[in-house]
């Protein structure tokens, strides 16, 4: 495959403020690339570049031919740009507006031939459009006008699609139709790219993600490698974690504020079956030092404590929980000012975390479910459970857990 | 379903044609219609005997130069300023993405007065009758040149701005109009008032002939641009990302609505309104799409004008009001109409 987009050292300034800052960029042919970034980052820019719209200093190649040199119905045969939120104030039917994709293709007085509204057409059902092609594109829903935009974007029949902010007025429906179809294209061989506001829909479509910040690239590759949690805290200025979601197995992102002040303040959450979660993420954001435990190999406990880098203990699955690391969650548990113990099944497997909790100096109990409705040890745990609530400060519903923290 | 698209592609192909007959009509009407009148199947014959295809027909005395010397090239005239003036509009709505743009909105009108004005002050009209349009042109291409520069900011024309510098450009070419004015002989400035007060009355063939190939000209090599000038209706940047070059475009038509409005200031003066109001009422007719709206607000202007001047002819016997009175108090409610409307619509408009 060879570069069908080759930028080099590409300057763009309005009023002496630098836009675009010496961009570098190849894009090869049928890649579907993302370029993201906060607002001003210079995405919509850089696409208007490409496109001819913006004269900027550098060079701009598209098939190997510098775009300066081309004239410009040659270089909307080879790239089109979906803009974003045209408004276009005269009542044009979509049909209309569609068929101006072609405009290239037509000479000056030349009629549209049946080959032009057969492309049209395709492109409008291609679109879920075709409904619409007597509907005036003045009067549509941000939605309908949108994709009727971007049928006339199709219907310029380019190897290169630009798209800037495809579906920022789009129901989520549509949101992700116009990715789907921009993966599509790019299967067929056309080259897409696209300025994405939503950081989990491009890294669930892309297969190349460009991290644009003040005019510059910062990073450059496949989505895994750009989307760091790193970065994102970098260049979005916020702290955001990055991983995979275990649901839907895509990347994920969690963007928070931590609280600076409690650093020195220590919990420990005893938890297990995916009920330590969301207790380890108020935690987490109250930027308290946590420790965790003892949970089973598998639990998604286990990568919710991993996610916000919690120290954890991990017995294996399906066994009892050993000498030794009950020991650890003893000295964890002794360690800390507060223990949190979740609303969690009760089991033989895990009945030391109970008898461990009973060392802790201060604790809490979050119960959503009284413990005979989770107990799986025919009353035993249940036994230890009910010492430990005479024992714990406050015994509290899991959604009222932000007034002890 | 495709019952109703062919009915409505019917309605679409015989617009034009009917509109042609409806021009037909309100032209025999206009030239029968006077302080003598004449037979509407007369007056049709006196025109048709006189272009050379009806032979051997005679009428009463005095008829036949009453329609063809003195009502018949007026209309004619009427005829043609209309169509200049309502293409212009269409063309000029379509450049500037806006409904409100007019040719005397955009001081066309009072720069191709300036030309004017030159062109009587220096002598020259008397040299030739071709320097009045010549310098009536010029003047409306650098005015309208100078406004659209003025109010030219990134690719874009702010409608707002527009208009005001319009105002501003076409209140100095004012003064320097009246300067000249108040420094020429009495007989310069009653040619001058002849010229500007916006009327046809005395409009003899030497007229028609002045401006004929012009209008029909630059009207026509509008109609070359339809495509554009529908694909710049969707914004300076979306026609860019289809291949136009709007820099060229634009100026090719600044040019032709130019020659157009002012070969239509040089035979009716300033007449208002009627590129604003005919393009508009065409465009809930036909549509925006320029293939079909501007061969309809060609002839529209043409009928709205003849039918105008019919008006300003017979409705205060034996006076005659100027036809840029009426155009203006048809015209000027309904303008405001379109700003209430705008406005309640959410200021779409302006």
């Amino acid at each position: 495959m060879e570069n069908i987009i080759e930028i080099q050292n590409l300057n763009y300034e309005i009023n002496n403020k630098k836009i675009l800052d010496n961009i570098c960029l190849k894009v090869k042919e049928g890649e579907l690339v993302g370029l993201i970034g906060p607002n001003g980052a210079g995405k919509t820019t850089l696409l208007k570049c490409l496109n001819g719209i913006y004269k900027a200093e550098g060079t701009v190649k598209v098939n190997g031919l510098m775009i300066n040199q081309m004239s410009n119905k040659s270089l909307a045969e080879k790239v089109a740009l979906m803009h974003q939120n045209t408004q276009i104030g005269f009542p044009f039917p979509a049909r209309e507006v569609v068929l101006m994709g072609r405009y290239p293709y037509l000479k000056r007085m030349q009629r549209e031939s049946k080959e032009d509204y057969k492309i049209a057409r395709k492109n409008m059902e291609y679109t879920d459009t075709e409904k619409l092609e007597d509907c005036a594109i003045n009067e549509m829903s941000g939605g309908e006008r949108q994709r009727v935009l971007f049928a006339k974007t199709l219907t310029q029949e380019t190897d290169i699609i630009l798209l800037d902010e495809p579906t920022a007025s789009l129901d989520i429906t549509y949101q992700e139709q116009i990715f789907k179809y921009s993966r599509e294209l790019s299967e067929q061989g056309k080259t897409v790219l696209a300025a994405i506001h939503d950081l989990k829909i491009a890294a669930k479509y892309c297969t190349r993600l460009v991290l644009m910040n003040d005019g510059q690239i910062v990073a450059d590759g496949s989505p895994e490698e750009v989307l760091t949690s790193l970065n994102l805290s970098q260049v979005y200025g916020v702290n955001a974690l990055v991983y995979k979601n275990r649901i839907t197995g895509l990347l994920d992102i969690y963007i928070h504020k931590v609280n600076e002040k409690n650093k020195s303040v220590r919990f420990h959450v005893i938890g297990g079956g995916g009920t330590a979660g969301s207790v380890l993420r108020q935690l987490y954001e109250q930027g308290y030092y946590i420790s965790a435990g003892v949970f089973f190999q598998g639990d998604s406990d286990i990568a919710s404590a991993e996610v916000f880098g919690i120290d954890y203990l991990m017995e294996k699955p399906f066994s009892s929980i050993s000498d030794e690391l009950f020991n650890d969650n003893l000295a964890y548990i002794k360690n800390s000012h507060t223990t949190i113990l979740c609303n969690m099944p009760l089991g033989l497997q895990n009945i030391r975390n109970l008898e461990a909790a009973e060392q802790a100096e201060k604790l809490v109990i979050i119960e959503d479910d009284l413990p005979e409705t989770r107990d799986f040890t025919g009353g035993k745990a249940t036994g230890i459970y009910n010492r430990l609530k005479r024992k714990a400060v406050a015994v509290i519903n899991s959604s009222r857990l932000h007034e002890v923290l | 379903m495709k019952n109703k698209k062919n009915k409505k592609n019917l309605t679409n192909v015989g617009f034009i044609p009917a509109m042609l007959v409806l021009l037909l009509i309100v032209m025999v009407v206009g030239t029968a219609i006077g302080a003598v009148n004449v037979p509407f199947f007369d007056t049709f014959k006196i025109i048709l005997k006189n272009i050379g295809i009806l032979k051997h027909a005679t009428f009463a005395e005095g008829q036949e130069p009453i329609i063809f010397l003195v009502r018949f090239p007026r209309v004619l005239v009427a005829a043609l300023a209309g169509t200049a003036l309502a293409s212009s509009g269409a063309v000029m709505q379509g450049m500037f993405r806006n409904p409100m743009a007019d040719p005397g909105l955009l001081g066309i009108s009072s720069g191709s007065g300036l030309g004017a004005v030159l062109a009587i002050k220096l002598g020259l009209t008397a040299a030739s009758m071709y320097f009045m349009p010549l310098f009536a042109f010029t003047g409306a291409f650098i005015a309208i040149f100078v406004i659209y520069l003025l109010s030219y900011q990134k690719g874009k024309v702010p409608v707002l701005t527009l208009m005001l510098s319009g105002i501003a450009v076409s209140t100095f070419i004012g003064a320097i109009t009246n300067i000249i004015l108040t420094l020429s002989y009495d007989y310069q400035v009653k040619e001058f008032l002849f010229w500007s007060t916006g009327g046809l009355d005395g409009r003899r063939w030497e007229h028609v002939q002045l401006v004929m190939v012009p209008i029909i000209l630059s009207v026509i090599l509008m109609f070359v641009f339809s495509r554009d000038l529908n694909v710049l209706m969707l914004g300076e940047e979306e026609a860019k990302s289809v291949g136009l070059s709007s820099g060229k475009i634009r100026t090719v038509l600044l040019v032709l609505v130019s020659i157009a409005t002012a070969s239509a200031v040089c035979v009716s003066g300033a007449i208002s309104f009627v590129g604003l109001i005919v393009p508009h009422i065409m465009r809930i007719l036909v549509g925006p799409n320029y293939k079909k709206l501007l061969p309809a607000s060609s002839i529209g202007g043409a009928i709205f004008l003849v039918a105008c001047d019919l008006v300003s002819r017979v409705v205060a016997i034996p006076y005659e009001i100027g036809v840029g009175i009426i155009t203006a108090l048809v015209g000027a409610p309904y303008f405001l109409y379109l700003l209430l409307r705008s406005k309640k619509e959410g200021g779409t408009v302006i």
